[in-house]
């Protein structure tokens, strides 16, 4: 019984893991993109926890989980600060507007 | 607490107080906010410097020991200082007290200057924190923090579309990477159930244990740009403040690659698998970093691409570490890490100083033509500009070219024949970076263009100090190179006896780290 419940949680972690991943490669919004990297965030808490119950070893994991959660929240945090710079700047959270590589004209960019 | 701690504490503890020395309602003009955080952040390192001598005089008291290690306890805080960390502290210090310097005259004009140094000292101190970690778990966690400091330095010019776009790039694909080394540390925690940084885990070549060395790979190398996951890095080289790039280039980077080899060494029973790794991607560093160089047409992204050519340098010596336990090569590979980061620290920063001197913002991008005359407006621009490149180039007697020698020596001494062809190969793509660094050479000397009657600044002696004392190191390090030995034989010690190959321990010489300052 015991072994079932390891197999339900790692599969939860790739499953997890999946879906932010999946997201990652397709979404094109911004603030999807942060979602689907909360979502890789929270497959890695619950791997933690799993190989902390797997090992023996609870206390280091949950005190490594809280560690992430707050981690991943300030990430969050300048990730949604960023989003609303970036409908400030280019009017779209559009990843697909980023500039991709130089081109922007250096006599704007210099002024002059 | 140990006094060694501050050296974490110290930059940590004093960055919220920069800032809000720098918003103090004192002064009606903003001129002299900043200058107060820019002199309070100096004094900060100026104490960092001398708690650091105090650091490696205490370890150069232990190195009777194997490989000499202090263990600082802070509250429920491990910390293990050893040769590797000392020699990443030394990079920081360096690099963060120059930029500091140098950004004075950069970013002060701009507002919110305060934030950026404040920025510098805890990117800093989260870097050293991450050296002296002693346990994976807080070796993630500081290596997070870095991430997220790091990020306010690219994008402070939050107002500027491209540095904007280049925060998103680094933010989205360095946290992934991340998140991927925070899954390979679960795995070690589950199949081990040990995260000490100098435990030897027994079942290293376990299909478990394999994965989470993978893992750390890929995810720590996102933030060393190994080649495929290298996107996020021309961006910010080339649209962040300048100060940003030359740290980013000078400490930050590399940071993942230091992180990566700390991961590692727990699971060195399988070293020579993490070692044919580094090696492959050593060499599709360095082929793809030369061939993108080629077709730049602005400096910055030049100098970008040339970073991740010289990150391959770097990852093939450590490889050649690591998959022949050769120990001239983990000394060579951290003596062109040393290298790079002076080379480069120079180049942007003389970039700044370049455009400063052109009457630009020094912040900008800097595209080849206004390189043209810029050894008429501004000799020492120039002439640092020039050693630098040619110092990236690897033409003797400057730095570039002993470490680059050093790591071909341990290439071929090795006495691998995979090793031995990458390092021949490696050698054979120095011939090929020269196309793309002596045409900027020869711009420079060129003949200044007609219209230029642009106002021309002489350098101000905030942006001279750094660049003259990068330049002494660019030559010093070139003609007496074993003196960058004190530093990096007590780190390749760390390194080769955290893989376990004690048996193998170069000789260390007494007090070598002490003698570096007295």
């Amino acid at each position: 019984m015991i072994i079932d419940m390891y197999a339900a949680g790692i599969a939860a972690v790739f499953g997890l893991l999946g879906i932010g991943l999946y997201g990652l490669m397709t979404l094109r919004n911004l603030i999807k993109v942060i979602l689907s990297l909360q979502i890789i965030g929270k497959a890695a808490v619950l791997a933690v926890v799993v190989a902390g119950s797997i090992s023996g070893e609870i206390a280091i994991a949950q005190s490594m989980a809280a560690s992430v959660i707050v981690a991943d929240t300030l990430v969050a945090v300048i990730g949604l600060a960023l989003a609303v710079q970036m409908q400030r700047c280019h009017g779209s959270l559009d990843l697909r507007t980023l500039s991709m590589k130089f081109h922007t004209p250096p006599e704007a960019e210099n002024g002059g | 607490m140990n006094p060694v701690a501050w050296l974490i504490a110290l930059p940590l503890a004093s960055s919220p107080l920069i800032y809000l020395a720098g918003r103090l309602p004192l002064e009606p003009r903003r001129a002299a906010r900043w200058q107060i955080s820019w002199a309070l952040s100096l004094a900060v390192l100026a104490g960092m410097w001398a708690v650091f001598a105090a650091a490696a005089r205490d370890l150069a008291a232990l190195s009777a020991a194997p490989v000499p290690a202090l263990t600082v306890e802070v509250g429920a805080l491990n910390l293990r200082i050893d040769g590797l960390s000392l020699f990443t502290a030394a990079l920081v210090l360096g690099v963060s007290t120059l930029t500091l310097i140098f950004s004075g005259v950069g970013v002060s004009g701009r507002a919110g200057a305060e934030k950026y140094f404040a920025m510098i000292l805890a990117t800093g101190g989260a870097m050293i924190g991450m050296a002296c970690a002693a346990d994976l778990f807080n070796l993630w966690l500081w290596f997070e923090a870095m991430m997220i400091a790091s990020l306010m330095l690219v994008a402070f010019a939050y107002d500027r579309p491209a540095a904007l776009d280049a925060a998103i790039k680094y933010l989205v694909q360095n946290v992934v990477g991340s998140l991927l080394a925070l899954m390979g540390i679960a795995l070690v925690l589950g199949s081990a159930g040990s995260l000490r940084l100098d435990a030897v885990l027994n079942e290293a070549g376990s299909p478990a244990l394999l994965t989470a060395g993978a893992l750390f790979i890929l995810g720590f190398g996102v933030k060393c740009a190994l080649v495929p996951l290298h996107t996020w890095l021309p961006d910010v080289y080339t649209h962040a403040p300048i100060g940003t790039a030359a740290l980013f280039s000078g400490a930050i980077t590399v940071s993942g690659l230091i992180a990566m080899l700390r991961a590692l060494a727990p699971l060195g029973g399988a070293a020579e698998v993490w070692g044919s790794l580094l090696l492959g991607f050593g060499a599709l560093n360095i082929v793809a970093g030369n061939l993108l160089a080629l077709r730049q047409k602005e400096l910055r992204r030049l100098l970008a691409y040339s970073s991740i050519s010289h990150i391959g340098f770097m990852l093939l010596a450590l490889g050649v570490a690591l998959y022949t336990r050769e120990p001239a090569a983990a000394q060579a590979g951290l003596f062109h890490l040393l290298n790079h980061s002076v080379m480069k620290a120079l180049a942007f920063l003389t970039i700044g100083g370049g455009l400063y001197s052109l009457g630009m913002d020094a912040d900008r991008p800097m595209p080849f033509r206004q390189l043209r005359g810029l050894g008429r407006s501004s000799p020492l621009a120039a002439l640092a500009l020039t050693l630098a490149i040619l110092s990236l180039a690897g033409l003797p007697p400057l730095a570039g070219f002993i470490s680059k020698w050093q790591v071909f020596q341990a290439g071929m001494a090795s006495g691998s024949p995979a090793a031995g062809a990458l390092t021949l190969f490696a050698a054979l793509n120095t011939l090929l970076s020269l196309a793309y660094y002596l045409p900027v050479v020869m711009l420079l000397f060129a003949d200044a263009p007609a219209e230029a009657g642009a106002p021309r600044r002489p350098l101000p002696w905030r942006m001279q100090i750094p660049l003259i004392l990068l330049l002494g190191f660019v030559l010093l390090f070139g003609i007496l190179p074993d003196l960058a030995r004190l530093l990096t034989d007590p780190a390749s010690a760390a390194l080769q006896g955290g893989f376990g190959g004690l048996d193998r321990l170069i000789s260390l010489n007494g007090d070598s780290l002490w003698r570096l300052f007295f």
